[in-house]
């Protein structure tokens, strides 16, 4: 068993031993875009307006950003996240740092892009509440906008599809900056403490974290029962006849997590010890669709605050996003 | 068939044992992606899909007329299916997304 040997392997491997797993940290490169829908500066303006226009709401009191707040790292900060008329939703807010590299989009992967997920709470009666025809008469009635459909998508109407394509085109901006552990990796042999490295070499190894939050993204974008209790069957809903699909969720990124609690696609979890918790027993639900890869891993005190050290390395100091004069 | 056998071989770059029979294509999975991305096959033919990542997958396919499901595939397993009559299959892992494959089945 793959997780076995990188056991023994950890063990023999303290102080150090972290170098080789470092590679496979590195950024890549800038984020990408669809050949349907490549990026322009007037695409992420657009989109960035929209995006926290409230108006995109039948209330007129919620936009995409009431939800997806970059104060609170691209989410809300509550377990659940609260849609229109103060409903509590099924899961917690997802954060949107670093979406333009996503394979499949909400928690259970219903979505197969950017452009088709950002109408999905917009028209949602529990979220934003506002159908695409309601949607699209409302902005076409704004006349400041028609300028910048114009400049964005030139000859293409004011539509459920420019609307979503400039949206998804703001998303993909929304990428996490440059964090402490970003600069260890690229040399900077202080730029994180001894204990967090401590940490990465158990994140790689007896802890088996990079299992599934791999890459600089530190997420596989997939699809796994990591334990958590529940009647919400997530990925499997929409893949009904597939046993490892029920109960699981998408992996969502560690970047600035320590910004983003409560945790899981639930909130369950109140706090980055717990969730540490719940990995060294090996997820709390026992079901068949359990991902293997979830094991006891018997971390010891000392491990678990080394883990936390090293997860406090992922947060930048992104600037405050400023936001946008909307039009009228 | 001996030959696109010979060629799927080839694209993996691995010397591997050879599947047991003659039409049959092996695809692999490694870094929680497939060594191909499409593969052309005549009906009546095998894919044999071998687990070479240090995760498990889970296989499957809803096109029409190609439904199946290789449940959970250890590292290191190989599973094979066949597939009969005409048209396209998308294989997918159930568990990690950006593994896709289209199987063009002729007849």
């Amino acid at each position: 068993m793959p997780w076995a040997s990188s056991l023994a392997r950890s063990e023999a491997l303290t102080p150090g031993g972290y170098q080789e797993f470092m590679s496979g940290y590195r950024r890549g490169a800038a984020a990408p875009a669809p050949e349907t829908n490549p990026s322009t500066p007037e695409r992420e303006q657009l989109g960035k307006t929209l995006f926290f226009d409230p108006r995109l709401s039948a209330s007129g009191v919620m936009s995409c950003g009431t939800c997806h707040n970059p104060g609170l790292a691209w989410g809300d900060g509550m377990p659940k996240g609260v849609g229109h008329g103060m409903k509590t939703l099924g899961r917690r807010t997802p954060t949107l740092l670093n979406v333009a590299w996503g394979e499949l989009f909400f928690w259970d992967g219903r979505a197969a892009s950017l452009e088709e997920q950002a109408l999905g709470p917009i028209a949602s009666p529990d979220e934003m509440n506002l159908s695409l025809e309601q949607l699209t008469a409302r902005i076409r009635e704004i006349p400041e906008y028609r300028p910048l459909f114009e400049a964005a998508y030139p000859g293409e109407p004011i539509s459920p599809p420019t609307i979503a394509k400039a949206i998804a085109s703001y998303e993909r901006t929304i990428v996490s900056g440059s964090a402490p552990f970003d600069r260890w990796i690229d040399g900077a042999e202080d730029a994180i403490s001894e204990d967090a490295k401590r940490g990465f070499l158990l994140f790689n190894t007896k802890a088996q974290c990079s299992t599934c939050h791999a890459t600089w993204r530190f997420t596989d974008d997939a699809f796994h029962d990591i334990g958590v209790p529940g009647e919400d069957r997530g990925r499997g809903k929409h893949l009904p006849q597939i046993g490892v699909a029920q109960f699981a969720f998408k992996t969502p990124t560690l970047r600035n997590v320590d910004r983003r609690a409560p945790y899981m696609h639930d909130g369950s979890e109140p706090s980055l010890e717990a969730v540490i918790e719940l990995y060294d027993r090996g997820g709390k639900a026992v079901r068949p669709s359990l991902a293997r890869e979830m094991q006891r891993l018997d971390l010891s005190d000392g491990d678990k605050s080394a883990l936390l050290a090293f997860l406090k390395t992922l947060t930048s100091s992104d600037a405050p996003v400023a936001l946008p004069v909307l039009p009228r | 068939m001996k030959n696109r056998f010979a060629i799927s071989m080839a694209l993996v770059g691995l010397a591997l044992a050879a599947p047991a029979r003659a039409g049959d294509v092996l695809v692999i999975q490694k870094d929680k992606t497939f060594s191909q991305q499409e593969i052309t096959i005549r009906s009546g033919d095998r894919v044999v899909f071998r687990n070479e990542d240090s995760v498990v997958h889970n296989l499957y396919s809803t096109s029409p007329g190609f439904e199946f499901e290789i449940k959970t595939q250890l590292p290191g397993q190989s599973a094979d299916e066949r597939f009969d009559g005409k048209g396209e299959a998308d294989v997918r892992c159930a568990i990690h997304p950006q593994m896709k494959l289209r199987v063009k089945v002729d007849r």
